[in-house]
C-alpha cells in the first residue's frame, strides 16, 4: 500500500518529477509486454531491482516489501510449468517480478500528496471535457489510502469482540457490523470535508 | 465573535433536536455543556453551517449560514468529536495542507503554512507520520493544527478532551487556552470551561442556563441529579 511504501531519501530517483516516474512506468509496462524473449526481460528485471536497491532501502526491507508479490508470481510461474514451454515461463516471471520492482521503485520514492497532485493534473483534460472531477478521483484515492487501515482495525476491534462473547469468528457475521459502523463514520467524515472547505474554491 | 441565533430552531422529522433560541455570542471564551443529547453538538453545528436551522437563521459575523455557506466555513473552523474522522489525507503534513489546497493557495505558501502550524502546535516532528498511527493526544493536535491553518477566525471544538489520558486532556486543554482563535467550546469536562467568559446549559433541546461557569455548572448538577 502507497500509505506504508514511500521512504524519506534523497536518492537519484526521490529527486525525478512524479509525472516523469509515471510515465516512464507506463512506457516501460508497454515495452515489457512487447517481447517474450527471455534475454531482453532478464535485462529489464535486473535493471529494475538495480534501481529498486538503489533507493537506500536494506535488502531486508526491500524483500519485505514485494516478497509476498514475488511469491505469487512464483506459484503462477510453477503452475504454468506444466501448460506452457519452459522460456515462456521465464519470460511471464521476468516481466512480472520487472513490472513489480519498477512500480515499487516509484512508489518508495513518491508521496502520498504528490500522487494524488499528479493524478488531479493529470485528469484535468478529462475534467474539461465534462467527463470526470480531478479534485474527487484525487480525493477518493487519499481517502481510501488513509481509511483502509481504520477499516482493517475495526475488522480486528469486532472479531475479538465475538471471541470475547463467545462467538465462532465468521467473516459473514462481521462483514455487517462492519458496514454498518463504517457507514456511520462515513457520514462524519462527509461532514468533515465539507467542513474542511473541499471545493471552496 | 459575533454569532447571532434569531428564533433558530432544528428538526429531524418529527424530533425536535433543538427548540427555538435566540441569542448572541460576542465573548471570546464560550463552553456549552448538557447531558447526552440535550442538542449542545447540533447548536454547535448550527454556528458553521453544518446544521442547517429549520427555522429562523443563524449569522456568523455578518454572514448568514445559508446563503453565505462557504464564506461562514472559512470564518468558523469546526474540530469534529471523533478526531480520527477529521483527518482525511492519510500523513500528516498532506492533511494539513489539505484545507489550503481547497483554497488554490500557491505550493510554496502551502508548504510554508503547514510548517509554520505544525510548529506552533508542537507537533513539527510528525510532519511525515501516518495518521492512522498517531495517538490520541497527537490526533487531536493535528487535528486542531488542520483547521486552525486555514486561518478561521472562530474555533468551535466538541469535546476536544473526549478519551484522552489525564497527560494528553493537560496538553490539549493548554493549547486550547493558548489558542489566539476565539473559541466555542463543547464538553462533559467541567475543567475545561472553568476559565470561560459564558457558559451555556442545553437540557432536552433547550437552552436553560446562559451565564457565568459557577451558575452554569450549578445548574447543570441540579438538572444531572448529582
Amino acid at each position: 500500500m502507497l500509505t506504508s511504501l514511500y521512504v524519506e531519501g534523497r536518492s537519484w530517483f526521490h529527486r525525478v518529477p512524479v509525472r516523469a516516474k509515471l510515465v516512464a512506468l507506463l512506457l516501460a509496462s508497454i515495452a515489457l509486454f512487447a517481447t517474450d524473449s527471455p534475454l531482453p526481460l532478464l535485462a529489464a528485471f535486473l535493471l529494475a531491482g538495480g534501481l529498486y536497491l538503489s533507493l537506500g532501502l536494506t535488502l531486508r526491507q526491500a524483500f519485505a516489501r514485494v516478497g509476498f508479490v514475488f511469491f505469487t508470481i512464483l506459484v503462477l510461474a510453477a503452475v504454468n510449468l506444466f501448460l506452457i514451454p519452459l522460456p515462456q515461463v521465464l519470460a511471464l516471471a521476468l516481466r512480472l517480478t520487472a513490472l513489480v520492482l519498477l512500480a515499487a521503485a516509484v512508489t518508495a520514492t513518491t508521496t502520498i500528496g504528490a500522487f494524488m497532485d499528479e493524478v488531479t493534473v493529470l485528469l484535468k483534460p478529462f475534467e474539461r471535457l465534462g467527463l470526470v472531477r480531478a479534485a474527487d478521483v484525487s480525493l477518493a484515492l487519499g481517502l481510501v489510502l488513509r481509511f483502509v487501515p481504520d477499516i482493517f482495525a475495526r475488522y480486528q476491534a469486532i472479531s475479538e469482540a465475538h471471541r470475547a462473547r463467545g462467538l465462532p469468528v465468521r467473516p459473514l457475521t462481521i462483514i455487517g457490523p462492519l458496514i454498518i459502523l463504517t457507514l456511520k463514520d462515513a457520514d462524519t467524515i462527509a461532514a468533515a470535508i465539507d467542513a474542511r472547505g473541499f471545493r471552496r474554491q | 465573535m459575533d454569532i447571532r441565533f434569531t428564533d433558530c430552531s432544528v428538526s429531524f422529522g418529527e424530533r425536535v433536536a433543538l427548540h427555538p433560541v435566540t441569542l448572541a455570542l460576542d465573548e471570546r471564551r464560550i463552553g456549552i455543556i448538557g447531558l447526552n443529547g440535550s442538542g449542545k453538538t447540533t447548536f454547535a453545528r448550527l454556528i458553521n453551517g453544518l446544521v442547517k436551522p429549520s427555522t429562523g437563521h443563524v449569522k456568523v459575523n455578518g454572514l448568514d449560514t445559508v446563503a453565505d455557506g462557504r464564506a461562514v466555513l472559512a470564518e468558523a473552523g469546526f474540530i469534529f468529536q471523533n478526531p480520527q474522522h477529521q483527518l482525511i489525507m492519510p500523513i500528516v503534513a498532506d492533511d494539513i495542507a489539505f484545507g489550503l489546497k481547497n483554497r488554490g493557495l500557491p505550493v510554496h505558501e502551502i508548504s510554508s503554512r503547514t510548517e509554520a502550524v505544525l510548529a506552533r502546535f508542537g507537533v513539527s516532528h510528525l510532519a511525515r507520520r501516518r495518521v492512522h498511527e498517531l495517538s490520541g493526544g497527537e490526533t487531536q493536535l493535528v487535528a486542531m493544527a488542520s483547521v486552525v491553518v486555514t486561518g478561521p477566525k472562530i474555533l468551535i471544538l466538541d469535546e476536544p478532551t473526549n478519551q484522552l489520558d489525564l497527560r494528553n486532556r493537560r496538553m490539549v486543554a493548554d493549547t486550547i487556552e493558548a489558542l489566539e482563535e476565539d473559541t466555542i467550546v463543547i464538553t462533559h469536562d467541567l475543567g475545561l470551561v472553568e476559565g470561560v467568559e459564558r457558559l451555556l446549559l442545553f437540557h432536552e433541546g433547550r437552552l436553560i442556563a446562559d451565564g457565568k461557569p459557577d451558575e452554569t455548572v450549578r445548574c447543570y448538577h441540579e438538572v444531572a441529579g448529582c
